[in-house]
């Protein structure tokens, strides 16, 4: 699988255990992982979001068709292996990972939290990741300013 | 025949009469007009409109890109604040204790709308989602009316 992390701080410990489940499905070409906008940290809480945008293989089928309606021709026409609903199927059976806490028909959305207690701290800090998977080719929800 | 050369005389001065009435009460009421009019008007301040879009996990002023925003208020200024949901997954609302203000937890694209009236006094009003309070705050600030 071809993994691009260059836009990725590499915050985010869910992220990356994602990010080894796609390793393992042979359905997945390519991921490209990148920190999202609101990623923000305040004394209570820290909050990671990332986008990762996955890439199916592709198989080719051929089909039959008819040109101008009247010369039969056969094409190739390529799709791909999985889609995102199929996707979040597979995920759900992976131990660790799980179903997606959200999902609709162009995103799997995952929010894990826990508290995290430094040493030496007694109340510590909230840390809070927020991952949504998207198709390559798929444009991230809630963009900037809207 | 005397009596009936008065009646004309009485008759035009009936008419005169009434015709001086009717001017009177023209005028009377041209006049009242003219002083009520202006209370007619609304004395009341422009309502001001605030919107409070939530996407990422945070608040942000319609348009705005700045997680959490202060709110500035002037001091009883009426606002009408509305809350829009637009974090796919999400359940947010709306509270701000020192006005009694809970609102109902909405679904993603849903919205409400309150209208508010700030305190007579300033002070920080603090603004949060119930069920992420720890990264969804911020405050109202209410200063003195110019």
């Amino acid at each position: 699988m071809d993994l691009d992390t260059t836009n990725w701080s590499g915050e985010g410990a869910f992220t990356q255990v994602l990010i080894d489940a796609f390793q393992g499905l042979a359905s997945i070409a390519g991921a490209r992982v990148e920190d999202a906008s609101p990623a923000r940290s305040d004394v209570e809480y820290n909050f990671v979001s990332n986008e990762v945008f996955v890439r199916f293989r592709t198989r080719d089928r051929t089909v039959r068709a008819k040109m101008l309606g009247i010369v039969p021709v056969i094409r190739t026409v390529s799709e791909t292996v999985m889609k995102l609903t199929d996707l979040e199927c597979t995920l759900g059976d992976i131990a660790g990972v799980g179903p997606p806490d959200y999902a609709d028909e162009g995103m799997l959305q995952y929010l894990r939290t826990e508290r995290v207690v430094p040493p030496y701290q007694t109340r510590g800090y909230k840390l809070v990741e927020l991952v949504r998977v998207y198709e390559v080719g798929t444009a991230p929800r809630a963009p900037e300013g809207s | 025949m005397v009596v009936g050369q008065r009646e004309p005389r009485a008759g035009r001065w009936s008419r005169g009469r009434g015709a001086v009435t009717a001017v009177v009460t023209l005028a009377v009421g041209a006049v009242s007009l003219f002083l009520l009019l202006p209370l007619t008007a609304s004395t009341r301040p422009a309502v001001r409109d605030i919107t409070l879009v939530v996407r990422d996990m945070a608040f942000y002023l319609d348009g705005g890109g700045e997680p959490n925003p202060t709110i500035q208020v002037r001091t009883g200024e009426t606002v009408q604040l509305t809350l829009l949901n637009r974090d796919p997954g999400f359940k947010h609302n709306l509270t701000i204790e020192a006005l009694g203000l809970d609102m109902p937890h909405l679904e993603t694209g849903a919205s409400k709308r309150v209208r508010l009236r700030a305190p007579s006094r300033p002070g920080r009003l603090p603004y949060v989602c119930a069920p992420h309070s720890e990264m969804m705050r911020g405050v109202i600030e209410v200063v003195g009316s110019r």
